[in-house]
């Protein structure tokens, strides 16, 4: 480690000052609560002994947990396939399993779980099938175990992402080495190429643990109330209870997620295997006999028809007239379209603005703190870090009211409030996604040899300059893919912006959504702009993937 | 974005002549935040804008909740004119927190009541400018496939044929629920109010937390009724869905309503806004399809289609209630806690009783047995016991609990455990009872 | 331990248009310490790999002990390869590291840890059984990959350039501890490399390979003695080569320079041969006395001196050759700009072409 310059003092404080501003301030003028006495105000911590007292939150704490880690061992079942056959084997759907695979992050609000029933519900398609050729049905999102179904759904592909960018980063000699000494098929996968990836596993494991325990929508809209996000969520908005129950359970919350994501790098820490092997490149990729390539096949096509899903169903109800109680639709059309594409342009140009500056914003910060983690000495620069990543676990409706209380009374010239200010709208969407690109950015780092850089300076570079010479082209790939991840979940990001969203014209497209789902003839078009969204999201995300594949090539010519 | 910068130019523009009474208003840019959807709030606008030229309504589209918070956080700077939307408890609310200000429409013809409720605050801080009645909305397709009855009453939801079929908001997140849950409470006293509904309860297939979940999930037949408000499933056979709708004999008619927020910055274009919703072409504006609520104005149903429900002439919404406003206002909190506490988050042990209960109830049919059947009185004496009395309910003690406020005492937290725990104990006694009957039944 | 001999016939290997191997043939003796030598990207990595089942020949077999195992997958060659990176898992201790091949076979627990023991001992780890690799230094790592490989006892050692990680001083004292374990093993070895002082020092016999092709097969001495092409003489030691022409008889060789030197009977000359000699086989004579032999005339245009000789580089007409004359107390040595003849002992010159 070297000593800290003036430029990096500086970076620092910029995004501790940032960080306390959006994200540290607004949170505790909410949170605060949680820790007063009723009556007098004074500081208590009955509040925490009430929570562990009632039933119902200890209940709902352990549901939480069972549901997250049940959601991570079928993320994993979903995401193992893919990411084993993409990456070890030559198969020709690569590319687009992992364009495909990434798209159930992108599920629109809403619409997404009226599709999701339709499909799957108690006389969703695929039971009112069961039920007329079979005579039974399966409760696919029932309770606790329907939301294990949609979360895992939801959010296998942080596993996917993290689990194939590990695979791909094992020294082929790791693996040979192993064959040499007698070791195939799946014990080879058993003892070495899975524990040399279990950094990026868990990585991915860890993000859906907590996203899983954070997330509010899902339970909602599947009515289970007795979890813990729900449970916050409810009592934080309930009219006229000025309780205290709602913020605790929101730091109980961030007190857990932070404990997940701190317990996943205790367990992978000095085991950054990537960057302790040399030379190699990457897994050697095996030929698949034509029966292999069937049954490959077969299980991609499976498990990309499983979790598209929910997609199709989206796809399927924004062309219905009628869908009640039926397979499928009784009949099609495309006027949902037409009135959608007349009323919400707006939000769509809204969307890809909001989405974009915050992806940009949490790159940079996301860059920036990697390096001072990983490169520099400074004191405290883990606290930037965690404080970055507690982001993942607060929830968007406590950051929209923080921002609501801490910036609607101050006034811009003119006298209107910072709060209705649409960059506003931009900085909470870059808060709550920080940690993914900050997650992105330091693996990315992490894979960088110091000695790299040493050579710049070496040369003559400041560090600056070699920052931005050196260190940021090597970076790119990882930067780029904590960009589609932070713009992507962004451009469907719902709680914060209801909060937040003063007026229609500055409205991103989850506003514009919400308003269409909140009657029935309003689903059809919700649907259509949900598809829209998709649609929109998805083209991002390849042309991100083709330029980062372009940008791997050029690398690789080089070396 | 810099939308107010249009704002100060256009507050001096003029106002035009409204129904029938002449009012001299301001007009420009006037900003609502409501709850009510697209659908509603689109031909309202349009026909607002086309009554008061240069009036430009900017809709905020929130939940009911959000919305309330909303103006709570924001009050030191006000941006917000008016406050539109359903439930009356949430207006009381803002009234309560001073969040409202007062004002004094010049529109004519319109009642003092809607069936027993009072269409606007008698302090003038909010007026009902539409009526909704909560009643029964079903499936039809749905009901075919599971072979159910169409439901005439509350009562016949509690019937064993219905069973995880019905589903209903929380009245804790539905203003709406919440008014149907007290005028059942009024309506049939405390005991014997949520005896009914705890029968019901025990049918109920979930408890949603938005209004809309419950049409909704009626409406893609994954519930096969629900308890909803009436132009929920109107505008869903407007739609074309395959749902009906019926108003139970005893239903509760209430007010949908506009207030304008305290510190309005367009105050005159806010007054506006509540004379057109209140004059006879902001009241004729409800009679389309996709609104489809009830008119406050009794002469504007001349104009409505002839099976058009109407509150005031319609025997079968004329039975109703007396509604006591201020008993359901001094209990608010610990009515929706309760249901919440024994019902919502108790749900699958209350379920599970009620099912051994029909079947006991099925037994009993075939072949009487006296122990059987007073082991399943015990049961039912069980679940419908309530922690508290109705006095307990809107005394000072436990509003305060509710209130947060300057006094020490009980704590919400505290009372919700022990209201938890009573219930939870004594459904899984209902349910032990149940079986004992059953075994005897047999 | 048995040793097994290898052998590799006939062998082709592309990877597109790119001929990475080309019909090679090659017998290796059992318990033979053999090295693949050659420049990068000669292939003697790819046919080190051939053998251990990482690479597939388009044509050919590869036979070990008399068994074909052409067809046979990498886990089931029994065939120990080091990888130049020793591929050490780091998820794995010491002691992991090196049972594993064991346990891939299925052994009883006892014997696992008397041969893990052993192995270990045999490298002189026993101490850091427990250790992870990243704890190790490089030489370390380089013994636990060797001791992870013999604990199999394969039939054949593969070492894929095993000291190139290594500084130079270790690299001594390494590839003696190579030797001396491969003899005490007696193990067949192959030993990949591209510096030929590694390869003369400890290998029996050495294939030169170049562009896919096996250029020579022979021991250290007879390689150097007796390269069979100029690649094979240029890239073990330093040698000078000399275009020039064959008379039509073929009985003499003339320079471009003009020098004549007649060819030893018994030798034909191969079109676009060259004279090629050692610089410590030539001999500076006096310009003006002419030696017998073979005279190559020129002018020194530069020179080094090296203590025990003193290496002169002598033009001759367009070419430059080297020539090292041993130094003695009180020897003078010639200017730069100095006339020099160079004097060819005929047993010391070869006719070699491509």
């Amino acid at each position: 480690m070297r000593h800290a310059s003036t430029g990096q003092v500086a970076a620092a404080a910029l995004i501790a000052a940032f960080l306390f501003l959006f994200l540290v301030l607004p949170v505790a003028t909410v949170m605060y609560v949680a820790f007063t006495e009723k009556g007098t105000g004074a500081f208590t911590l009955v509040n925490f002994a009430d929570f562990f007292r009632t039933e119902l939150f200890v209940r709902s704490l352990w549901n939480s947990v069972y549901v997250s880690a049940m959601s991570v061992v079928w993320a994993s079942a979903l995401a193992l396939p893919l990411a084993v056959i993409t990456t070890r084997f030559a198969f020709r759907g690569a590319a687009l399993v992992q364009t495909l695979g990434f798209l159930p992050l992108i599920m629109p609000p809403f619409v997404g779980a009226v599709a999701m029933q339709l499909l799957f519900g108690r006389n969703g398609s695929v039971n009112l099938l069961l039920d007329d050729w079979l005579g039974f049905k399966i409760p696919f999102m029932e309770g606790l175990n329907g939301v294990i179904f949609v979360q895992s759904l939801h959010y296998f592909p942080f596993i996917l992402i993290n689990l194939s960018a590990a695979l791909r980063n094992i020294d082929r000699a790791m693996e040979e080495a192993a064959q040499n000494l007698g070791s195939s098929g799946f014990r080879l996968f058993r003892r070495i190429v899975f524990p040399l990836a279990m950094p990026g596993y868990l990585a991915g494991a860890s993000l859906v643990f907590v996203k899983v325990f954070d997330d509010l929508a899902t339970p909602l809209l599947l009515n289970v109330k007795d979890m813990l996000a729900p449970q916050a969520y409810l009592r934080v908005t309930s009219i006229g209870i000025a309780d205290p129950m709602g913020y605790v359970i929101s730091v109980v919350l961030i007190v857990a997620s932070v404990a997940a994501m701190w317990l996943s790098a205790l367990a992978t820490r000095g085991r950054d295997y990537a960057t302790t092997q040399r030379g190699g490149g990457g897994l050697a990729r095996r030929n698949l006999s034509r029966g292999e390539n069937v049954l490959a096949w077969t299980a991609v096509a499976l498990i990309l028809l499983l979790v598209l899903s929910p997609h199709i169903g989206l796809l399927l109800l924004s062309v219905a007239t009628i869908w009640s109680f039926a397979p499928l639709p009784d009949d099609y059309t495309l006027t949902h379209y037409a009135r959608v594409f007349g009323e919400s342009s707006v939000y769509i140009k809204n969307t890809l603005v909001y989405a974009s500056l915050a992806g940009a914003i949490d790159v940079t910060i996301g860059t920036a703190i990697a390096y001072l983690v990983l490169r520099t000495n400074l004191i405290g620069r883990r606290w930037l870090d965690w404080t970055a990543m507690a982001a993942l676990a607060i929830p968007g409706l406590v950051l929209g009211i923080g921002y609501l209380r801490c910036f609607y009374g101050v006034q811009l010239p003119g006298g209107q409030p910072l709060a209705t200010l649409w960059i506003m709208i931009v900085l909470a969407l870059a808060i709550r996604r920080l940690p993914y690109a900050l997650r992105a950015c330091h693996a990315a780092l992490q894979q960088i040899s110091v000695a790299l850089e040493e050579a710049a300076e070496n040369l003559g570079a400041d560090k600056a300059r070699t920052l931005r010479r050196i260190v940021v082209p090597l970076m790119a790939g990882g930067i780029l893919a904590g960009f589609v991840t932070s713009f992507s979940t962004a451009a469907v990001e719902l709680s914060a912006t209801l909060m937040l969203v003063q007026s229609n014209s500055d409205a991103p497209l989850a506003y514009g959504l919400y308003v269409f789902m909140q009657s029935a003839s309003g689903r059809g078009p919700g649907a259509a702009l949900g598809v829209i969204a998709v649609l929109l999201v998805a083209a991002c995300t390849l042309a991100a993937h083709l330029l980062a594949e372009r940008n791997q090539r050029m690398k690789g010519d080089v070396s | 974005m810099l939308h107010r910068r249009a704002l100060t130019a256009a507050i001096s523009a003029l106002g035009l002549l409204l129904s029938g009474s002449a009012a001299l208003a301001q007009t420009g840019k006037v900003t609502v935040v409501t709850s009510f959807a697209k659908d509603v709030t689109d031909p309202i606008k349009r026909a607002f804008e086309k009554a008061v030229p240069g009036a430009i309504l900017e809709v905020q589209n929130r939940n009911t909740n959000a919305g309330v918070k909303f103006l709570e956080e924001t009050r030191a700077n006000n941006q917000v004119d008016l406050f539109w939307a359903s439930a009356p408890d949430a207006f009381e609310v803002l009234k309560g927190k001073k969040l409202l200000q007062t004002f004094t429409p010049r529109a004519t013809g319109i009642p003092e009541k809607v069936g027993a409720y009072p269409i606007n605050d008698r302090d003038g801080f909010y007026f009902g400018f539409a009526a909704s009645g909560y009643g029964i909305m079903w499936n039809e397709r749905y009901a075919r496939a599971n072979r159910l009855p169409e439901p005439r009453e509350w009562q016949d939801l509690a019937r064993p044929v219905f069973h995880d079929h019905v589903s209903i908001a929380a009245p804790s997140r539905s203003g709406t629920t919440h008014l149907t849950i007290e005028a059942i409470l009024q309506g049939e006293g405390w005991d014997k109010g949520w005896r009914t509904i705890k029968d019901m309860a025990g049918n109920f297939r979930q408890v949603t937390e938005r209004s809309f979940g419950v049409p909704e999930a009626v409406n893609s037949g994954q519930v096969g009724v629900g308890i909803v408000i009436d132009f929920f499933a109107f505008s869903a056979q407007a739609s074309g869905f395959p749902v009906k709708f019926v108003y139970p004999s005893v239903s509760t008619i209430v007010p949908a309503n506009v207030g304008i927020v305290a510190n309005a910055p367009n105050r005159a274009t806010a007054e506006a806004f509540v004379e057109f919703l209140l004059s006879p072409a902001g009241q004729e504006v409800l009679l389309e399809p996709s609104i489809r609520r009830l008119p406050v104005n009794p002469a504007v149903y001349a104009k409505a289609p002839a099976d058009y429900p109407n509150p005031f002439t319609d025997p079968r919404l004329g039975r109703l209630m007396p509604f006591d406003a201020d008993l359901s206002e001094s209990r608010t909190a610990a009515v929706d806690t309760l249901f919440d506490q024994l019902i919502s988050f108790q749900l699958d042990g209350l379920k599970a009783a009620t099912k051994t209960l029909h079947e006991v109830d099925a037994a009993l049919a075939r072949k009487d047995n006296p122990a059987a059947r007073r082991l399943a009185g015990e049961a039912r004496d069980l679940i419908a016991a309530m922690p508290i009395d109705a006095a307990q309910a809107s005394s000072a003690e436990i509003r305060a609990a509710f209130a947060g406020g300057k006094e020490k005492g009980a704590r919400q937290a505290e009372l919700e455990q022990q209201w938890a725990a009573f219930g939870r104990e004594r459904y899984a006694q209902a349910k032990q009872k149940a079986e004992e009957a059953l075994k005897l039944a047999r | 331990m048995s040793a097994a001999g290898i052998s590799i016939r006939g062998i082709d290997l592309s990877y597109g248009n790119n001929r990475v191997l080309r019909d090679v043939d090659l017998e290796i003796e059992p318990g033979e310490f053999f090295a693949f030598l050659g420049p990068s990207g000669c292939g003697k990595t790819t046919l080190l790999r051939l053998i251990a089942g990482f690479a597939r020949a388009d044509r050919g077999t590869v036979e070990v002990g008399g068994r074909d195992i052409t067809a046979l997958p990498p886990w089931k060659r029994d065939v120990g390869m080091v990888f130049q990176s020793y591929a050490l898992w780091p998820h794995m201790t010491v002691r992991s590291n090196v049972a594993f091949g064991l346990e891939e076979r299925r052994l009883p627990r006892a014997e696992i840890a008397r041969r893990v023991e052993a192995a270990l001992d045999r490298v002189g780890l026993s101490a850091l059984a427990d250790r992870r690799p990243s704890q190790l230094s490089g030489g370390q790592q380089q013994r636990v990959a060797v001791a992870r490989t013999i604990a199999i006892e394969p039939k054949v050692l593969l070492l894929d350039e095993p000291l190139s990680n290594l500084d130079a001083r270790l690299r001594v004292q390494v590839r003696r501890e190579l030797r001396d374990l491969q003899r005490r093993l007696g193990i067949t070895t192959i030993f990949v490399t591209h510096d030929q002082e590694e390869a003369n020092t400890i290998c029996d016999r050495i294939a030169v390979m170049n562009e896919g092709v096996i250029q020579q097969v022979g021991t250290p001495m007879e390689l150097y003695e007796r390269p069979a092409n100029l690649f094979v003489a240029g890239f073990l030691g330093s040698a000078n080569m000399l275009e020039g022409t064959a008379s039509a008889d073929g009985r003499v060789f003339e320079t471009a320079g003009g020098a004549r030197i007649s060819v030893p009977t018994g030798r034909s000359l191969a079109p676009g041969a060259k004279l090629v000699f050692r610089p410590q086989d030539a001999i500076l004579a006096d310009p003006d006395t002419p030696q017998s032999g073979t005279n190559l005339r020129g002018t020194v245009s530069h020179r080094e001196f090296l203590g025990a000789m003193v290496r002169y580089a002598i033009r001759v007409g367009r070419e430059e050759i080297a020539v090292d004359a041993p130094f003695r107390a009180g020897d003078a040595l010639l200017a730069i700009g100095a006339p020099a003849a160079v004097s060819l002992p005929a047993h010391a010159t070869l006719f070699l072409a491509r």
